[in-house]
């Protein structure tokens, strides 16, 4: 059977921490100044930006009015929202502490009654995969304003995450009666799209789309737009979505993600890793650092593609060290790149905090990778229990299937075939993977 | 069972990995970076946007008054999408296209509208997928090709039924500064619309007519009234509906002389969708996602845990709710007015706001406890009205259209004696910081202003002139009066300076310190005079004999109060602040 390149299993911790520690605290303040000066650095000089940037207005203003009334308890939970939203936004994680710091100053300020304050507080936890303190405050801030549309946003994104369907939809529909926007559409398209309706997903985007008023929000829909799209092979859909969105945003690392990944969808492998390259080093989220992994991979790049695994591998354990859990992620690693024994573990956990069809799936492949196939079947059709047409989910299901003996060969092949119908672009390693698996099957059979 | 994985284990060689090392000791770095700085994202977690304020469809302003330049009409401003920065490239603001953007109004008292007059937008965009400029070249009417984002509104109106289109019409574009639009007066007037049966209407931007200086409301977070007197609005834009109608058309049975008092509010509707299978397009009622009436409600009233469910409210419901009434009948404010300035807070319950946020005002208002109304003239409320119905008390703004437009408008409006102003409707020239400041601290009741407050916020009018005629806001964009269309240049030169006590040129010519330029306005038989019973002379003749009784016994309430209320400000006035009337 094919397979993906592996790492040794974990090095000596203690020296290596240390060093690690040191390097990034020397770093990390150079790595903020650039991190905060590359949206301009990417605005080529002289273009015209007619979509507004609301969300930097929006900090420009509250900081001033905060210099000016340092006591403005409200003003203080905006700011704390808003550099949540800049985090992702500029792809620098610094923000997550100012986000903090912020919003302990509001309920510093204002202990009780603080709907405002708990609302970013859970906006935050939720970006930082504590779920279910997320859904903490946001039962905190329906209790203090019941018609708050945005804790029911942060309510709808900590149940879906936490696996907790109903709520979510119940959540998202209340934001759809209280308030019809950006943040009510976007939702409503995933809740959509989870559940297999992308044809009405992608409807939902397009309302959400029509009510942009600020340049974050017009690049995240058509992100969204473009990753709908490429989920259904729709590459050059896809590709307009994303460089239409770069058009008014330039420098937005998901857009500049979409960008890439359509690079190597069409065979521009050279270009498709500088792309890949250059968002890495300017915003390493994990998603990236393995898709630009497995792509130099599939290019032949062995040792290139190590290096990112271990990068991938590194971060991961600070994570963990730090207490904040993204094993979904650090499972998959595992799973492809790493000790399978490690990938169970760790998928273990993440089904312990949370049965989601997320946690289904990544547990399920952890399996899959230390050879429990007919554990890992159930889990990972769990995974498609929602209906959500997944290119990668299928293939992970054929993969298992194919494991488990003539009697599922067939199977094996439908799935196989349906991932590779759906989404044929679907990753560059594992695609190929899925290719050579169906030539096997189809001459074993 | 062993993993069947190939050996492809490969351990990196020694110059390889050291390569390796050193290539990733940046990547390596900024990787870290990431963990100090917090956790990034993974890929089965999206994060929409959330905390967006929405101000295509966020109401900043309601007007409400009988036109100037003719007190057969009266004339409605209502304001949305605010704080848009005149100079800042080529940025526009759209109006929503999936909104209904209405003015209700209710004319027997029942917090119900009677009358609804109702916006809807579509957009032609003609820009394609290759820029998002709206305009490749300088735009000189609405119809230049240059123009390439357009947009159209239907204006339809409901009269205790359904809908029915009465106009269409172009919106006049953002103001995307001087090199795009040479003269946005001339797209201005090509916008303006006559209605059919009476009326006019305007969709566009404009001056944002509102002057204050926001950090008057410092004061709820602990700053003080030190620093103020700059105009926080000053060049700034908002997206203007101005709609002018015969009187005829908004009064009960359409009678303005058996039924003078309005109630206005506006507010914005967005289509929504369901999650139901099949539902995902545009479907269900729309939902209300704005409202407005009185100025300031949201801010001098509204706890922050309230706002959002007033913003879905209707009027109908104001009274039902305990949490809304209780902020009129045992307001924040002067609580903490008193804390920091000493001055005792009025006794509750505030039956005086009742009167002038929930009822209107007149000796026979209802109150919330079955009490004498507080306040005993009687200016504005539905009891007014010959044929009222079963009056519930709601926030809007009542508007009394048998009180025609006044020779010298007072900025201080009903408060400085000046029965045409706000709280009796709102004009563009009314200060509604100061006028609310001091009526939650009492001085309507008590005729007299607090002292410590008498300054306000120190911006007494805007920062450019209003107009004379429709649609009386100024021209958007950071433009002198000078270019205001219909002002005469003499004004211009005197209006110009912000800060002064200029009423606007939209009262009847009386500028303050420019002398009696002749006024393009008719209404007054006598000219600039604040003799009361030349007054009540003008209204007689105009509005008959009901107008002239109630307006008489008005006239007479507040004559008293605005002795009381001159000799107070002659005391109390400022250097940069001179009262008019």
């Amino acid at each position: 059977m094919a397979s993906t390149a592996h790492l040794d299993t974990a090095p000596s911790r203690p020296g290596r921490l240390l060093l690690v520690a040191a390097l990034a605290v020397l770093l990390l303040v150079s790595v903020i100044a650039a991190g905060l000066d590359d949206s301009n650095r990417e605005t080529p000089a002289g273009t015209p930006q007619p979509v507004p940037d609301r969300l930097a207005a929006t900090i420009a203003q509250a900081q001033e009015r905060l210099r000016r009334v340092p006591g403005d308890a409200g003003t203080w939970a905006a700011l704390g929202s808003a550099y949540v939203v800049q985090a992702r936004v500029s792809g620098n994680p610094a923000y997550y502490a100012q986000a903090q710091g912020a919003l302990d100053r509001s309920t510093q300020l204002q202990p009780t009654g603080n709907a405002a304050a708990a609302v970013g507080l859970g906006a935050l936890a939720n970006a930082r995969h504590d779920f279910a303190v997320a859904r903490g405050y946001a039962e905190q801030a329906l209790a203090g304003n019941p018609a708050s549309m945005e804790a029911n946003g942060v309510l709808a994104d900590a149940a879906t995450q936490l696996g907790d369907t109903t709520t979510a939809t119940a959540a998202v529909q209340r934001m759809l009666e209280l308030r019809p926007g950006v943040a009510a559409f976007t939702r409503a398209s995933y809740e959509l799209e989870l559940h297999g309706r992308v044809d009405e997903a992608r409807v939902a985007l397009e309302r959400a789309l029509g009510a942009a008023t600020s340049r974050d929000e017009l690049a995240f829909c058509q992100y969204y737009l473009g990753e709908l799209a490429w989920g259904g092979g729709g590459v050059e859909q896809a590709r307009a979505h994303y460089e239409r969105g770069l058009a008014a945003a330039p420098g937005d690392p998901a857009l500049l993600h979409g960008r890439a990944k359509v690079l190597a969808a069409a065979g521009r492998v050279d270009e498709a890793i500088t792309a890949y390259d250059r968002l890495t080093q300017r915003v390493p989220l994990p998603q990236y650092l393995l898709e630009y992994g497995e792509l130099l991979e599939s290019a032949g790049r062995l040792p290139d593609a190590l290096s990112q695994y271990r990068l991938l591998g590194e971060q991961q354990r600070l994570h963990a060290a730090q207490g904040s859990a993204d094993d979904v992620t650090a499972a998959l690693l595992a799973a492809d790149h790493g000790d399978p024994a490690e990938a169970v573990r760790l998928a273990e956990a993440e089904w312990s905090r949370r049965q989601s069809i997320f946690s289904a799936e990544a547990l399920a492949w952890a399996l899959h990778a230390a050879g429990r196939d007919a554990e890992a079947l159930p889990l990972i059709e769990q995974a498609g229990a929602l209906g959500r047409r997944d290119a990668t989910v299928d293939y992970r299901r054929g993969m298992i299937l194919a494991r488990l003996g003539p009697a599922r060969t067939g199977e094996a092949i439908a799935a196989l075939d349906e991932a590779l119908a759906t989404n044929p672009h679907f990753s560059p390693l594992h695609a190929s993977i899925a290719r050579r698996t169906l030539e096997t099957l189809r001459g074993a059979g | 069972m062993p993993s069947s994985r190939s050996s492809r284990r490969a351990r990196p060689a020694g110059r390889v990995a050291a390569a390796v090392a050193v290539a990733g000791t940046i990547a390596l770095s900024t990787a870290l970076a990431s963990v100090g700085g917090g956790v990034a994202t993974a890929s089965s977690h999206r994060e929409a946007p959330l905390i967006s304020a929405d101000p295509a469809v966020d109401n900043t302003d309601v007007y409400a008054f009988v036109s100037p330049d003719d007190p057969n009409s009266v004339t409605f401003v209502a304001n949305w999408f605010g704080l848009q920065e005149p100079n800042g490239g080529p940025t526009f603001y759209p109006w929503a296209t999936d909104a209904n953007y209405d003015i209700n109004i209710d004319n027997d008292g029942n917090a119900r509208p009677n009358v609804g007059y109702r916006l809807t937008f579509r957009t032609e965009d003609r820009r394609g997928n290759d820029t998002f400029l709206y305009n490749n070249g300088p735009v000189t009417s609405l119809d230049d090709e240059n123009l390439l984002f357009r947009q159209y509104y239907t204006l339809s109106v409901a009269r205790n039924g359904g809908w029915e289109k009465v106009v269409e019409g172009q919106v006049a574009p953002s103001h995307a500064g001087k090199a795009s639009i040479p003269d946005y007066g001339d797209l201005r007037d090509q916008a303006i619309k006559d209605l059919p049966g009476g009326g006019k209407v305007y969709v566009g931007a404009a001056e944002d007519p509102f002057f204050a200086d926001l950090r008057v409301f410092d004061l709820l977070y602990g700053g003080d009234l030190a620093e103020v007197g700059q105009d926080t609005l000053a060049a700034t834009n908002v997206n203007t509906w101005a709609l002018q109608l015969p009187l005829a058309a908004v009064t009960a049975n359409g009678d303005p002389a058996r039924n003078p008092v309005i109630g206005v509010w506006s507010d914005t509707e967005r289509y929504s969708m369901q999650l139901s299978p099949g539902k995902a397009t545009r479907t269900g009622d729309p939902v209300q996602v704005s409202r407005l009436g009185n100025p300031l409600v949201n801010e001098v009233v509204l706890p922050a845990g309230l706002k959002d469910a007033f913003n879905g409210l209707t009027p109908s419901k104001d009274a039902t709710i305990p949490e809304v009434v209780a902020r009129v009948t045992d307001p924040e404010l002067p609580k903490l007015i008193e804390g920091i300035y000493g001055v005792p807070a009025p006794a509750g319950p505030r039956n005086d706001l009742v009167e002038i946020f929930l009822t209107g005002i007149a000796k026979g208002a209802p109150t919330l406890d079955g009490s004498a109304a507080p306040i005993q003239a009687d200016l504005n409320s539905h009891v007014l009205n010959a044929d009222k119905g079963q009056i519930q008390p709601s926030e809007m703004l009542r508007l009394n259209t048998s009180i025609k437009p006044t020779a010298e408008p007072n900025r201080l409006g009903v408060l400085g004696g000046d029965l045409q102003g706000f709280p009796n409707g709102r004009r563009l020239g009314d200060d509604v910081i100061d006028i609310s400041v001091q009526a939650v601290e009492g001085a309507a009741q008590t005729g007299k202003l607090v002292d410590a407050l008498a300054a306000g916020d120190k911006v007494d009018a805007n920062d450019v002139d209003f107009l004379t005629q429709f649609p009386y806001v100024a021209l958007p964009g950071n433009v002198t009066a000078a270019d205001a269309v219909g002002a005469p240049a003499k004004l211009a030169s005197d209006g110009a300076t912000s800060g002064s006590s200029t009423e606007g040129a939209q009262g009847s010519g009386g500028t303050a310190g420019s002398g009696a330029e002749t006024s393009e306005v008719e209404v007054q038989p006598t000219a600039a005079s604040s003799d009361w019973t030349n007054d009540l002379m003008a209204l007689g003749l105009a509005g008959g004999l009901g107008a002239v009784v109630f307006a008489g016994a008005v006239a007479m309430w507040f004559r008293r109060r605005r002795a009381a209320v001159r000799a107070n400000r002659a005391a109390f006035a400022r250097g940069d602040s001179t009262e008019t009337g």
